[in-house]
């Protein structure tokens, strides 16, 4: 699905990702940990294409599509769809609005025809009931006043209504209660098939006990030093990263 | 009366001259623009005839056009007169800020007819009645000046909606207006001006606040080449409550500039100013804003916003909220910021598919949109809304 080689980004003259090597295939979902300020969310936003950092070598590859140039909506189009660590709140435009337009966008360049509001709607509704979110949501600004749940979950709504083919978790699990954790896994299960990929970065192990990764990377100081399982999770719970820099 | 007021104006002219930039008020906005225009010498030729309605009250050049006035369904609620004919001095009393403006003096000077127009005690409208200011010239470069005074009886209920119209050569149209809102009056007043020619526009807009008053200003100006609006509130007895509403549209070398000044003079009043420029190209805009709370004016409730957002780098905005308190138990507050469409909200805009300029006219929508859902006429909103889309399109 994703190959990424040799990838290397910074930002204000400091080097940040210093040569990644990661392919997805179609169908795998695969986890990142590492230490805080390690470039995991750097890795996700140069995948998806924000303009801040700037990519010093290497290429990113979507299916048989070079997209290492390609502009942000345009990679969002090819299939690539990041869950952020931190939604920006943007007042004045809503959910309802954003989406739909964010949906419509997507089936224009599928070539689809655009999907009219009522149609929209029930979508949505059907989404939003399985995440247990009120139907007023579609009403409100985009994560404006979200609590940190609202706003994790309004990202799994817009993953599940765009349905991308490869969606980057950046930390999607970070700060849910037990139950709310439980809904954006199975708002992920039910994303998945084998069609499609996931990338799902975390720092715990409580959100893989529900996803089950095929393949576990370790990221220390802007690369992949180690890739195996499942027992690699349970490894850095256990002793942390520091083994790793011997 | 008027007379000898216009008497002393023409001399406070003639002794101030044009207003130098080394006054407050005019420090942004250069005075040198205006004086180019000439004082009109026959204003009331028209070459093509206004379709009103019988809830229009048209002014031709600043005067009330007599004739619409017959078919006008709320006649009965009113009561109007010719400015020559009133001989009571506090109808005609301004502030001291506009009466010290030179500018505000020539128009005074200046103007040849005007009415007061009172609408009765408990007088209730339903819908908002309109005023269309339509303007015409043939002469380049003259100024047309006009002078009304709108009053609104104990009790009364009214919505006005406001529209400039401009047709033939350029001018410059200096407008006065009092308000007087009496005791327990409710008055909602739009503006809108969508400019296609190039007028310029100078207006001084004072407003007379008794006890009990709501009083709201929804105002949107879209491409005027050059405007300057005076709004001044004298909020005189308790309970009134004034806010004001903004939106402003400036491209290419257009000027804007919004002054305005709230005067707390009594206990238990609330106001809210809230002003938005979005600029393009090599536009300026300017808040010149004020609250002063007087000495007295106990839990005075009021607040100042300011917000630029600036399309283009070399699109400029002063913003100068000020505050002057001289009552120790009130609660007042004012910000201002100024800048860019936010990158970070572009960026989560456009990972989700949607392109650069959608996700960028979904922002400065977004943006707009906050000073529209506070406009206090539903028309008012819907008149804007249409006019940003073909703004931000245009
Ligand atoms: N926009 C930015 N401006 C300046 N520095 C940045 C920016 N984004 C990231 N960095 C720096 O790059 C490094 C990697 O940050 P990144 O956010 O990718 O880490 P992370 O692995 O996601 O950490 P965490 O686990 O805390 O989320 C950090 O040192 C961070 O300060
Ligand atoms: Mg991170």
């Amino acid at each position: 699905m994703i190959k990424i080689e040799n990838l290397k980004a910074s930002i204000d003259d400091k080097d940040i990702l210093k040569g990644i090597n990661l392919e997805i295939p179609a169908g795998e979902v695969h986890v990142i940990m590492g230490r805080n300020g390690s470039g995991k969310s750097t890795l996700a936003n140069v995948i998806a294409g924000n303009e801040t950092y700037e990519v010093d070598g290497g290429n990113i590859t979507m299916e048989t599509t070079d997209i290492t140039e390609m502009s942000i909506e345009n990679r969002a189009l090819e299939g690539i769809f990041l869950c952020f660590q931190y939604p920006v709140a943007i007042p004045g435009v809503s959910m309802a609005y954003f989406l739909r337009s964010a949906l419509n966008a997507h089936r224009k360049y599928q070539g689809k025809e655009e999907m009219d509001a009522l149609e929209f709607l029930n979508k949505a509704k059907a989404i939003l009931s399985e995440l247990g979110l009120d139907d007023s949501f579609l009403k409100r600004s985009i994560n404006d006043g979200f609590s940190g749940g609202e706003k994790k979950k309004s990202e799994i709504l817009q993953l599940l209504t765009i349905n991308p083919k490869l969606a980057v978790l950046d930390e999607t699990d970070s700060g849910l209660d037990v139950d709310a954790l439980r809904t954006v896994a199975k708002g992920v299960n039910k994303f998945k098939n084998e069609n499609n990929s996931v990338l799902i970065i975390t720092h715990y192990q409580r959100l893989l006990d529900y996803i089950k990764p095929d393949v576990v990377h370790l990221m220390i100081d802007g690369k992949i030093v180690k890739t195996g399982d499942m027992s690699l999770v349970e490894k850095v719970e256990k002793d942390g990263y520091s083994w790793l820099e011997k | 009366m008027i007379d000898i007021l216009k008497k002393i104006s023409s001399d406070f002219f003639n002794k101030q001259g044009y207003p130098s930039k080394k006054l407050e008020n005019w420090k942004f906005t250069s005075s040198k623009n205006l004086i180019k225009f000439d004082k009109q010498d026959s204003p009331d030729i028209v070459s093509r005839k206004i379709e009103t309605d019988e809830s229009t009250l048209l002014f031709i050049n600043g005067k009330l056009c007599l004739d619409t006035l017959e078919n006008f369904k709320f006649k009965d609620n009113l009561e109007i007169q010719d400015l020559v004919n009133i001989n009571d001095e506090n109808v005609f009393a301004f502030s001291n800020t506009f009466s010290n403006d030179s500018m505000f003096n020539l128009g005074m000077s200046d103007f040849e007819s005007g009415h007061y127009i009172k609408f009765k005690k408990n007088t209730t409208l339903e819908n908002p009645i309109k005023i269309i200011n339509f303007f015409e010239n043939n002469s380049s470069d003259c100024r047309i000046t006009s002078f009304n005074i709108f009053h609104f009886e104990e009790g009364s209920q009214v919505s006005i909606i406001e529209k400039d119209i401009n047709e033939g050569t350029p001018s410059f149209n200096l407008k006065l207006n009092k308000f007087i809102c009496d005791d327990a009056s409710n008055l909602k007043f739009g503006k809108y001006i969508e400019e296609k020619s190039d007028c310029h526009l100078l207006s001084y807009s004072y407003y007379e606040v008794g006890k009990d008053v709501c009083l709201n200003i929804d105002s949107m100006n879209k491409n005027s080449i050059f405007s300057k609006e005076f709004i001044e509130i004298d909020l005189n007895n308790t309970g009134s409550d004034a806010k004001i509403n903004i939106l402003n549209l400036v491209k290419n070398e257009q000027h804007l500039d919004n002054n305005i000044l709230i005067n707390h003079n009594a206990e238990h009043c609330t106001s809210f100013q809230h002003v938005r420029n979005i600029l393009d190209n090599k536009s300026t805009a300017v808040f010149n804003g004020k609250v002063i709370v007087a000495e007295g004016a106990q839990h005075t409730d009021s607040n100042q916003s300011n917000k630029n957002l600036l399309l283009s780098l070399d699109s400029t905005a002063f913003s100068n909220p000020q505050l002057e308190i001289y009552a120790d138990d009130v609660s007042c507050g004012h910000g201002s910021t100024t800048g860019a469409l936010d990158e970070n909200s572009i960026f989560y805009l456009r990972a989700r598919g949607i392109d650069q300029s959608s996700a960028q006219k979904m922002l400065i929508k977004a943006f707009a949109k906050e000073v529209i859902d506070e406009f206090s006429l539903s028309s008012v909103q819907d008149i804007s809304e249409i006019a940003l889309d073909s703004w931000i399109n245009g």
